[in-house]
């Protein structure tokens, strides 16, 4: 080794890959932070792992040290896994190129537009809930919190209903599935399919725009310069990336919660004002994103090693999200925590911008559960998780049983998006 | 008492405003556009509790 050779230490043998259940991602994540917030693994290619809130906060502060733009443009830089599929904007750009195609997508999803969406937040889990509510059981996974989100941001942007259920399985089956099975290998094809999709629905609103989201995102101008197609279309792509099957996630997780937790359950079915605080404290111990990867572009000090240009680095939500220097007791669910600083949207420029939609949608879905099925209980025999926590973690299946209620839209209702008969 | 919002380190959360709505101003996108200013004593608790859940720690409580 010469005197220049960057020093990076301590070296940890990590990977969270590895991972294959909640529990077992929680527990590796917690004895790395114990022992560092900040450490180099040679596991895939070689990359820093960021545990602690404090290195975590302040690297997604630092865009201009620690870049999300690609290195190679085939792979995505979002993970450290060479996962190679179309550019996420704004994402995956700095500034100043970032800045118009996040504007572009704040303005489709700021609190006041996602003010306007609530009847149709109201109506989708309404209608999905409906589809199960008189038979007494359902996979609330597949049923509910796959459904709602994907048919909230699909019908936003403006896809066809026909598109919805193979789109929302796309980015379900990548994520909920191994690599070997062959649910993943046909959700990874069609992953490619939603992108041409993408394009074709695009260049139809350049032609002739409606009354959506991807004709707002087709036609937008900043400071005199249109959008560039292919940056249109890699904003829809994030956001349908981003909007799918992340609520599901953390939907998913809390309601097997609450099956769990009869406490919490009977706390916000007798004081419905709670669940504010309890929304925030799902996102804190269930983050939907469990990790982001940036790269370094210049030399920097983080958590008292030494990061070189250049070097990966994997920043860890939920490693934060559990750090016991920023929340007191933090493997707890406590329902009221105040004040409760996570990071399950990260931190700043990138900030996920469907924070208000994914709130929104996650706190109808719970407060429908709790009003039209309060006495559900999860098949726990039967719980299927994701079989990889390293980026999204999530739920495959989430079998509930329930005492049956009466539906609530009329029959003549519009079966736009309905389920499959099950 | 009063509030200073760092506006380069808001980042749009708007977590502030769901506590304090009276007192926190949102623009079109979400980010806060407060700026500084003086909070009446009924609505000194609820500015705290915005400045508390503040993620990016942008507001400071002058009192």
């Amino acid at each position: 080794m010469t005197a220049h050779e960057p020093v990076r230490e301590p070296v940890v043998d990590f990977d969270h890959y590895r991972h294959r259940s909640i529990g077992e991602s929680d527990r590796a994540w917690r004895a790395l932070r114990e022992r560092c917030p900040v450490a180099w693994t040679e596991a895939n290619g070689g990359h820093w792992v960021v545990a602690g809130y404090d290195e975590v906060a302040a690297a997604f502060r630092d865009w201009e040290t620690f870049s999300s733009r690609r290195t190679d443009p085939e792979v995505c830089s979002l993970s450290v896994g060479n996962l190679r599929v179309p550019p996420l904007y704004p994402e995956e750009l700095d500034p100043p190129e970032w800045y118009p195609l996040r504007r572009v997508l704040s303005e489709v999803l700021s609190p006041n537009a996602v003010a306007r969406l609530a009847p149709r937040i109201e109506h989708w889990v309404t209608f999905f809930v409906d589809q199960f509510i008189e038979r007494g059981s359902c996979e609330l996974a597949a049923e509910l919190t796959c459904r709602v989100p994907a048919a909230v941001v699909l019908e936003l942007l403006g896809f066809p209903p026909a598109d919805w259920e193979r789109i929302q399985r796309a980015f379900h089956g990548i994520a909920a599935y191994d690599r070997t099975k062959p649910e993943f290998v046909a959700a990874a094809a069609d992953i490619g399919w939603v992108s041409r999709r993408v394009a074709e629905e695009m260049a139809e609103r350049r032609r002739a725009p409606r009354d959506d989201a991807m004709s707002f995102i087709a036609a937008y101008e900043y400071e005199g310069v249109r959008i560039a197609p292919e940056d249109a279309e890699a904003v829809v792509l994030l956001t349908i990336g981003g909007g799918v099957d992340t609520t599901t996630s953390v939907s998913s997780a809390a309601l097997l919660h609450l099956a769990r937790h009869p406490d919490d359950r009977r706390r916000l079915l007798d004081d419905p004002a709670a669940i504010d605080g309890a929304i925030e404290e799902f996102l804190r111990v269930y983050p939907p994103a469990r990790t982001h990867a940036r790269t370094a572009v210049r030399d920097t000090e983080l958590g008292g090693c030494r990061v070189t240009s250049g070097d990966r680095v994997l920043l860890s939500e939920v490693s934060a999200n559990h750090d016991e220097h920023a929340f007191p007791d933090a493997d707890r669910f406590v329902i009221d925590r105040f004040p409760n600083r996570h990071v399950a949207f990260g931190m700043g420029i990138h900030r996920c911008p469907g924070s208000h939609l994914a709130r929104a949608q996650f706190k109808v879905m719970l407060q429908q559960v709790l009003e039209r099925m309060p006495d559900y209980t999860v098949r726990d025999d039967d719980v299927v998780e994701y079989p990889n926590w390293s980026s999204i973690g999530g739920w495959a299946r989430l079998r509930a049983e329930f005492t049956s209620g009466p539906r609530r839209l009329p029959p003549s209702a519009p079966q736009r998006g309905a389920p499959d008969p099950v | 008492m009063r509030v200073r919002v760092d506006t380069d380190l808001c980042t749009g959360h708007a977590l502030c405003a769901a506590q304090a709505p009276d007192v926190y101003v949102l623009d079109e996108l979400g980010y806060n556009c407060t700026g500084t200013a003086e909070v009446p004593p009924e609505l000194e608790d609820r500015a705290r509790r915005g400045a508390l859940c503040c993620p990016e720690g942008a507001i400071t409580i002058e009192d």
